[in-house]
C-alpha cells in the first residue's frame, strides 16, 4: 500500500477514535433536565416533570394541522402516533434529557425536556 | 447527448432512489428527526467517475425531488438535499484529486460531508446545539459507511463503464 493510502487510513482512523472517545466521555457525563415542555406552533401548552411520572399515560394534540399522539412515561417521553406525512416524529427515539428536542415540522410541534 | 449516456443516467438514477427509499426504512437509533445513513451516495460517486461533474449533479437533483415525493415528506427533502448537496461538493472537489483506486477517500469526505449536511439541517429546525454531541458519533459513522459505499462504487464503475465505452 502506498504512503499516500496510509496517510488517509491514519487520519480517518485518528478520527473516527477520537470523536468515539468524546461521545463516550460526554455520555457518561449525561445531560440535565428533567421537565418536558410540549410547544405547539410556538407556544407552550404542556409541561410534565418526568420524575414525577408513575403510570405511563398519553396527551393528545389537535391543531388544524394535524393530530399527534404524545406518549409520557416515567422518565421519558415520545410521539406514540401521528397523522403527519413523513411520521418522523413517531420514529424518533424517545427523549428523557435535553440534548435534542422532539419535532413534528409538519404540525409545529415541539417537545422540549428543560431544567 | 448520446442515447446511451442517457439511459445509463435514466438507471442510475432509478438506483439511488431506490437506494433512499430502502434506506428511509431503516430506523437510526439516533434520536435526530431525519438523519439517514447516506448509502444513496455510492450512485453520486459511480455518475461522477463514470459520466462527470455535470450529469452527477442532475442525477443527485433527481434523487433528492423525487426520493422525498416518494417517501412523502417535506421534511425529508431538507434533509436529504442538505447532505446530498454537501456531500456532492466534498466529492466534486476531491475526487479530481485521487486516483481510481483511492476512491474510498473520496467516499469517505462524501459521507463525512453528507452528515455535515444533515446536522446542519437538523439544527436549523430544532435550534437545539446538542445535536452536536451526537454528530460525534455520527462521524464514525460516516467514516464506515463511506468506506463501504467506496468499496460499493468501486465494484460498480469497473463493469458500468464497460457498459458505457464498448457495447
Amino acid at each position: 500500500m502506498s504512503g499516500k493510502a496510509h496517510f488517509w487510513i491514519i487520519l480517518f482512523a485518528a478520527l473516527l477514535i477520537v470523536c468515539a472517545a468524546a461521545f463516550l466521555v460526554l455520555s457518561n457525563r449525561g445531560f440535565g433536565g428533567t421537565v418536558a415542555k410540549i410547544y405547539s406552533g410556538g407556544e407552550l401548552i404542556d409541561a410534565v416533570d418526568l420524575r414525577s411520572v408513575a403510570v405511563a399515560y398519553e396527551i393528545v394534540v389537535e391543531t388544524e394541522m394535524g393530530v399527534n399522539t404524545i406518549l409520557v412515561e416515567p422518565g421519558q417521553i415520545s410521539v406514540r402516533s401521528a397523522d403527519c406525512p413523513d411520521q418522523l416524529c413517531v420514529r424518533q427515539a424517545p427523549v428523557s434529557d435535553s440534548v435534542v428536542p422532539i419535532v413534528c415540522l409538519p404540525h409545529r410541534l415541539v417537545i422540549s425536556v428543560e431544567g | 447527448m448520446k442515447t446511451k449516456r442517457l439511459v445509463m443516467m435514466g438507471i442510475l438514477s432509478s438506483m439511488a432512489l431506490v437506494i433512499f427509499v430502502a434506506e428511509a426504512q431503516i430506523p437510526v437509533i439516533i434520536p435526530i428527526p431525519g438523519i439517514k445513513l447516506g448509502l444513496a451516495n455510492v450512485i453520486t460517486l459511480v455518475s461522477m467517475s463514470l459520466l462527470g461533474r455535470r450529469d452527477a449533479a442532475c442525477i443527485l437533483a433527481v434523487r433528492v425531488t423525487l426520493g422525498s415525493v416518494f417517501t412523502g415528506s417535506a421534511s425529508a427533502f431538507i434533509f436529504s438535499a442538505a447532505g446530498g448537496v454537501l456531500a456532492y461538493a466534498a466529492m466534486a472537489l476531491t475526487i479530481r484529486r485521487f486516483p481510481e483506486k483511492m476512491l474510498w477517500v473520496v467516499s469517505i469526505l462524501g459521507a463525512v460531508a453528507h452528515i455535515a449536511g444533515q446536522l446542519a439541517a437538523a439544527l436549523y429546525i430544532t435550534a437545539a446545539p446538542g445535536i452536536f454531541y451526537y454528530g460525534l458519533i455520527l462521524i464514525p459513522a460516516a467514516i464506515v459507511t463511506g468506506a463501504f459505499t467506496g468499496l460499493c462504487a468501486g465494484y460498480l464503475i469497473r463493469p458500468l463503464r464497460r457498459l458505457l465505452d464498448n457495447r
